[in-house]
Formats: C-alpha cells, structure tokens, sequence
C-alpha cells in the first residue's frame, strides 16, 4: 500500500555524513538554477530575449512587491528572490514523474518498503526549518541593526510601559514563532500534497480495472499540487518580507496601525494594517 | 488502532481554519466589489492573511501525520 515517510530517507554515508533523498531534491533544484541563471545571463541584453524575459518575470514581480513595501528595499530584495525561486523550483520539480516513485526496493518486516531515489526538498522538515531559521536570523539582525539591541528589545516590550510585563512574554513568543510556523507551513503543505498525490494514485491504480477513465484523476492533483507549490513559494518569501519590513519599520507615528502585524489580525477584524491607506 | 483514532480526531482541528478562510475570501471579495481598481493593493495583504490562517490547520495536520507515523 501507501507508505511514505515523514523523514527524509539515507541513501548512502559520507564518513559521517548522511546524504538523504531530500537532498538530492534540493541539490537538483540548485543545480537547475544556477545552471538556468548563467545560461540565460551568458548573453543578456537591454532588450531581453524570450528566455531572458521568461526569467525576468518572476524576479521583477517579487522585486516590485518588495520595493512597494519599504523605502530600504535594496538590502534584502536578493534574498527575498531566491527564497521564491528556490521554493518555487524545488516545489515544481516533485511534481515530474519518477520523484517519489523510481527508487529501491527494501524489505521492512516482510513487506516491500520503496526508498526513492529522489524526494521534494520542501518534503523534509530540515529543509524548511533551515530557510527559516535563515528568515529569522534575518530579521533579528536587521531589526538590531537598525534600531539598535536596546531599541530592538524596547519594540518587544511595547507601548504602554505598565503592560511590559504582560506584553513582553507574548511579543517575545510570537517573534520565536515565526520559525516555527514557517518552516510547519511549507513542510505541511508539500508534505501533505505529496500524501495526497501518492493516496490518488495508489486509488486509480486499484480502481483501473473497474474505471479506466480513473486516469485522469491523479492528473487533477496534480494541478493542485502545481498551485500550492507556487503559493506557498510566494507566501513564504512575502512573510520574510514583511517580517523584515515590520523589522525595520519606524515606530513613531502611525503606531495603531504598524503595531499590529499580520499575526495580530484575526478574520473579523476591519483593520488591514498592511494596507496602504487608498 | 490508537493512533489513527488520535490522528482523526486531530483534525477536527481544521474547522476553524475553514472558516476563517471562508470569512477572509468573502471579505475580500466584498471589498474587490466595492473597488475594483484596489486589487492590486488587495492581493498581498489577502495572500498573507489566507497563508497565516491556513498554517494553523497545518499545524492540525502535521500533529495527525506524527502521530501516525511516528506515534503508538
């Protein structure tokens, strides 16, 4: 039946080092980049050709959200683009045929257990947790580094000075969170998508004979998996955004509407702080 | 058996992100009606408002997923 691990799986040691199929995904989505970035910047010009502008599509979307935001922009548009992308590609490229299913055949208590030779990259909670702890470290540092260690640890303690003791734990545990639902947001959602994807194609491959146009359905999922690779991609790369721009973000004035991010704002409230005021 | 009746239960969790989802998208959609040419401004803010309240019901998920792959 369906057998899929929450942890990536040890192809082969290095000394000490275990190489995981999760890895290998990551290490091909890298490789796919940079070999995409120097073929298509061998010969870039003013006026780009179809892969140059296929390229610059993503790059100047995300740039131009980034530098709507914030008037500091250019210190971290870089990064904020190669999350998206390297999200984004490792993403898509569980969706080929033979990740998750072309691999070696083990047996495990008596029934056959598949290690795959290849495993999206997002699929392994390592993965994720090491590009949020990457966001994390960050923000703190450009919050530091613009504001000052004294001026960082004064915006956690907040407003009224006679709340401190009440607002400083909940300012402090809702700024360590961020690592932690960063990193379970796209673990869970790829993680998840490959579950369903596996699920859909072990029930077609049971119900072949009896439907035969069960075919099409895993292609559905395919589909989804294909959007939800690529939201969670932009998701992820406007939260570091936005994280650095609350960072760094002058907290005299408008101090109603800054100091409530988007982790303060549950559904029913009527107050969009990121909204710009049009 | 435990575990699995663990993980189902687990995801009664997901109601509430359904309907906050449900609630945001209508919201927005009401605000797209009302000003069509906000869309752009819209797009973000509703993108990191659906992002941030469907986490929590992955959350839900990722307990369901440990404890049954990695639960007894």
């Amino acid at each position: 039946m369906i057998h899929v691990e929450i942890a990536g799986e040890t192809l082969f040691t290095i000394g000490w080092f275990e190489v995981t199929n999760s890895m290998v995904g990551a290490a091909l989505a890298s490789l796919l980049l940079l070999a995409g970035a120097w073929y298509i910047t061998r010969r870039s010009a003013l006026i780009p050709n179809r892969m140059q502008s296929l390229l610059e599509l993503p790059v100047e979307w995300v740039a131009g959200i980034v530098e709507g935001s914030t008037s500091r922009w250019r210190g971290y548009v870089a990064l904020v683009i190669g999350l998206f992308l390297m999200i984004l590609v490792a993403n898509w490229l569980g969706l080929l045929p033979g990740v998750g299913t072309i691999g070696i055949n083990h047996t495990v208590e008596g029934h056959e257990v598949l290690t795959p030779l290849v495993r999206p990259a997002a699929a392994d909670l390592n993965f994720t947790l090491g590009l949020a702890i990457i966001t994390f470290v960050v923000f703190v540092w450009w919050g530091v580094r613009v504001n000052g260690p004294v001026g960082y640890l004064k915006e956690l303690v907040g407003e009224p000075r006679y709340m401190a003791p009440l607002m400083f734990p909940i300012h402090l545990i809702s700024e360590l969170s961020r690592l932690v639902s960063l990193s379970m947001r796209l673990f869970g959602n790829v993680f998840a998508g490959e579950v369903l994807i596996a699920t859909m194609l072990a029930l077609t491959t049971a119900t072949l004979f009896v439907l035969p146009l069960a075919f099409f359905v895993p292609s559905i999922f395919l589909g989804l998996e294909l959007l939800f690779g690529a939201v969670q991609a932009m998701v992820f790369a406007l939260l570091t955004m936005t994280y650095i721009t609350m960072a760094i973000a002058e907290h005299e004035g408008d101090h109603a509407s800054e100091h409530d991010g988007p982790e303060h704002r549950d559904k029913e409230a009527d107050t969009h702080p990121a909204s710009s005021p049009a | 058996m435990d575990s699995n009746l663990a993980a189902g239960l687990a995801m009664i969790g997901a109601i509430g992100p359904g309907i906050g989802l449900g609630i945001g998208f209508s919201k927005a959609m009401e605000a797209l009606g009302r000003n069509p040419e906000a869309a752009g401004a819209i797009f973000v803010p509703y993108i990191l408002g659906l992002a941030l309240t469907e986490a929590i019901g992955i959350y839900c998920l990722v307990v369901a997923l440990i404890l049954i792959f990695a639960g007894g």
